[in-house]
C-alpha cells in the first residue's frame, strides 16, 4: 500500500501531447484513489483523456507530469524495461478491441501471460481451466478467438487479465462491441471476478447503464477527472 | 508455449508455401553451384589438382596448356633456378580410345611418378608407377579394364581412379612419361622429338611461389611461370564461366534474401495488431523478436532439408556428362549463409516491432 492506504493512488497526473503552440492537453492534473477490492468506473465522452488516464496507470504511456503508484511501487518512475513487466505481473488487461491473439486458442490465451511471469506449467494450467470453468468456457477452451462470439471472446479476456493474479485489472470499454444483454452480462462477469478475488478495478466506459454494477463513478471532461458523488444524476 | 510454433502450426499453407518457395530458391542455389563447380572442375580439374607449387608455360601458349610446346630440356634450366626445389616435366595431347566399348576422345597426360606434376584425387587404387599403367577419371572404367588408343594402338592397364582431374570435360587419363611419349610418336609420326607442354615446380616450404615464377620467367627465355592458383585463373575462358554462374547463382541467392525478408515483413504488418496486444499485456521486444527470429529460422532449415534432397536427386537423375558430386561443404556453406542473411532481412519486421507503441492498444495514440 502506498502512503494514502489506497491500492491505487494517482496524484496530479497529467498528458500533454505536442509543444508550444501545438499543445494539447489530455490530461489536466488528475487526482484519483482507489482501494483494494473496489470496482470503480471512469466515464467520459470520446476524447476526453480516459483512455490516456488508465493507459498512464496501466504502465502503457508515460505521464508528463505527477505520480501513480501502485501498492509500493511508483509506476510513474519505471523504466520502459521494468514498465513491461509491470504490465505482465501487475496488471490485468480486458481491451475494446484486438483483444486476443489471433492463433492462440482460447486456453492458449490465458497460458501464454502465465509464461510471462514464468509461472510453472502445471499450476498455470490449472489456474487456466479453472478461470475457463469459472467463466463458463470449458467446452470452448480449444477454440481459436475467430471460433468465438463477441461475448466469448471478452469472457476470455476477462480471463487472460486475471491469469497472473494481478492487483489492478484495467478494462476499456468491454460492452463496446456487445448488445445490451451480452454487455451486462459481461459487466455482470468481471464485477464478481474482481470482487471475489479482491482485485481492484477500473472500467473505462461510455455507456451509463453499466455504472450499476460498479462502487464508485469518475467522470471525465476534457482531461478533468472528477469524483461523481450521486451518479443517478449522470445523464440528466 | 511457443508463439512461433503456435502461429506455424495454425497456418500450415502460408508458412509451407514459403518453406517450398525459400527450399526451391536454396536448391537453385546449390543445383547451379555444384554444376558450375563441376564444369570447372571438368575443364581444368587437371591442372587444379596438378600437384605442384607452379607451372611453367612457352610463351607463345597464351596461358593454355594445350596450345604450349617447350623443349624438354628446359626442366634442367627450371630446375636450377633459385627457390625451386624440384621440376618435371608434364605433356598432354587429345587423342581416341576405346572405352568400355565404345570409341571416345580423351586426354592423356603424361607425368613423372613422384615428381612434381603427379595428379590428386585418386578415388581408387594407386597412381601408375611402370610403363602401360593409367589412372583415369571419368569414362565409366574400372580397374583392371585395358584401353586401347587410337591410332597409337597403345594398350594401357587402369591401375587407378581418379575424382575431379579431368581436363577440358573429356575422360582424362595419366600414364608414366614414357608411355605417353610412346602413344604420343605412334599418334605422330615424323617428329624429330615429342615435346612437353609444360614443366611443373615446387619451391622449399615457406616460400612465394609467384615470387620464384616470376624469377623463372625472367630468368628462362620463352617461358611464362605462374603460381598453380593463378594459372588455373587465366586459363581462357574460365574466368567467364565462373562469373557467368556467380552472377546466376549470385542474383538466385540475392532474390531468396529479399522473398524471405519481405515475406516475414509482410507477415509482420499483418500481425501488428496482435503484436501491439502482446506488447501491452507485458511481452518484451526481444521476446517477439525472438519469435520472429525463430520461425526464420525454422523456415529456413526446414526448406535447406528439402532443398538438398531435391539436389541430390538431381545430381542423380541428371545426366549431364559432368563429374557431379555435392560437396558437405558447398551445403553448409549456402545454408549457414542463407541463413545469416535471412536473420538480416528479418531485422526489417524486428525494426517493425521495436517501434510499436503498446499504448496503441487502447488506442491512446
Amino acid at each position: 500500500m502506498n502512503d494514502s492506504g489506497s491500492l491505487l493512488q494517482v496524484n496530479d497526473v497529467s498528458k500533454v501531447y505536442g509543444t508550444g503552440h501545438t499543445a494539447v492537453t489530455a490530461l489536466d492534473q488528475a487526482t484519483m484513489s482507489v482501494d483494494q477490492g473496489e470496482f470503480v468506473a471512469l466515464l467520459g465522452p470520446s476524447g476526453s483523456g480516459k483512455t490516456t488516464l488508465i493507459s498512464i496507470v496501466g504502465g502503457l504511456l508515460a505521464a508528463t507530469s505527477g505520480t501513480v503508484t501502485l501498492g509500493d511501487i511508483e509506476v510513474t518512475a519505471l523504466s520502459r524495461k521494468d514498465l513491461t513487466r509491470f504490465r505482465a505481473e501487475r496488471v490485468g488487461f480486458v481491451f475494446q478491441s484486438a483483444n486476443l491473439v489471433p492463433f492462440l486458442t482460447a486456453r492458449e490465451n490465458l497460458l501464454y501471460v502465465a509464461t510471462l511471469v514464468k509461472t510453472p506449467k502445471k499450476a498455470a494450467q490449472q489456474r487456466a481451466d479453472q478461470l475457463l470453468e469459472e467463466l463458463g468456457l470449458a467446452d470452448r477452451a480449444k477454440n481459436l478467438p475467430e471460433q468465438l462470439s463477441g461475448g466469448e471472446r471478452q469472457r476470455v479476456a476477462i480471463g487472460r487479465a486475471l491469469m497472473n493474479d494481478p492487483d489492478l485489472v484495467l478494462v476499456d470499454e468491454p460492452t463496446a462491441s456487445l448488445d445490451t444483454a451480452l454487455g451486462r452480462q459481461v459487466v455482470q462477469l468481471l464485477r464478481r471476478e474482481i470482487k471475489d478475488r479482491g482485485k481492484t478495478g477500473i472500467m473505462v466506459t461510455h455507456d451509463l447503464r453499466m455504472v450499476e454494477y460498479t462502487d464508485r463513478v469518475f467522470e471525465i471532461l476534457d482531461g478533468h477527472l472528477t469524483h461523481v458523488e450521486s451518479p443517478s444524476t449522470l445523464g440528466h | 508455449m511457443g508463439l512461433a510454433g503456435a502461429e506455424i502450426r495454425r497456418a500450415k499453407l502460408r508458412f509451407g508455401l514459403l518453406t517450398g518457395a525459400v527450399s526451391l530458391l536454396i536448391f537453385l542455389v546449390l543445383l547451379l553451384s555444384t554444376l558450375s563447380s563441376a564444369l570447372v572442375g571438368a575443364l581444368v580439374g587437371a591442372l587444379e589438382g596438378l600437384n605442384a607449387d607452379g607451372i611453367v608455360y612457352a610463351d607463345f601458349a597464351r596461358d593454355n596448356i594445350a596450345a604450349s610446346r617447350m623443349d624438354p630440356s628446359v626442366v634442367t634450366s627450371i630446375a636450377s633456378v633459385d627457390g625451386v626445389v624440384a621440376a618435371s616435366a608434364v605433356a598432354t595431347f587429345t587423342t581416341a580410345a576405346n572405352l568400355t566399348g565404345a570409341q571416345a576422345d580423351v586426354q592423356v597426360f603424361g607425368f613423372s611418378p613422384n615428381a612434381p606434376g603427379a595428379p590428386q584425387g585418386l578415388s581408387d587404387g594407386r597412381l601408375p608407377t611402370t610403363a602401360g599403367e593409367i589412372a583415369i577419371d571419368g569414362g565409366g572404367a574400372t580397374i583392371g579394364d585395358v584401353i586401347t588408343l587410337d591410332p597409337a594402338g597403345t594398350s594401357l592397364t587402369v591401375v587407378g581412379l581418379l575424382r575431379g582431374a579431368q581436363f577440358n570435360a573429356l575422360p582424362t587419363m595419366y600414364t608414366t612419361l614414357d608411355t605417353y611419349a610412346e602413344a604420343f610418336a605412334l599418334t605422330n609420326p615424323g617428329l624429330p622429338f615429342v615435346p612437353i607442354n609444360a614443366v611443373a615446380f615446387d619451391v622449399a616450404d615457406g616460400a612465394d611461389a609467384s615470387a620464384v615464377a616470376q624469377r623463372i620467367s625472367s630468368e628462362i627465355p620463352d617461358v611464362t611461370g605462374y603460381a598453380l592458383d593463378e594459372a588455373v585463373a587465366l586459363i581462357p575462358g574460365i574466368e567467364s564461366i565462373s562469373q557467368s554462374f556467380g552472377i546466376l547463382v549470385g542474383l538466385t541467392f540475392v532474390i531468396g534474401i529479399v522473398v524471405i525478408g519481405f515475406f516475414f515483413l509482410i507477415l509482420t504488418v499483418q500481425k501488428l495488431r496482435p503484436f501491439t496486444l502482446l506488447r501491452a499485456i507485458g511481452t518484451s521486444t526481444p521476446r517477439l523478436a525472438a519469435t520472429v527470429a525463430s520461425q526464420i529460422v525454422l523456415v529456413v532449415l526446414i526448406a535447406s532439408l528439402i532443398a538438398v534432397g531435391l539436389t541430390l536427386a538431381a545430381v542423380q537423375g541428371l545426366n549431364t556428362g559432368l563429374p557431379v558430386t555435392v560437396q558437405p561443404s558447398l551445403i553448409l556453406g549456402v545454408v549457414v549463409s542463407v541463413l545469416i542473411f535471412s536473420l538480416l532481412a528479418g531485422a526489417l519486421s524486428i525494426r517493425r516491432i521495436a517501434r510499436i507503441d503498446p499504448a496503441s492498444a487502447v488506442g491512446a495514440r
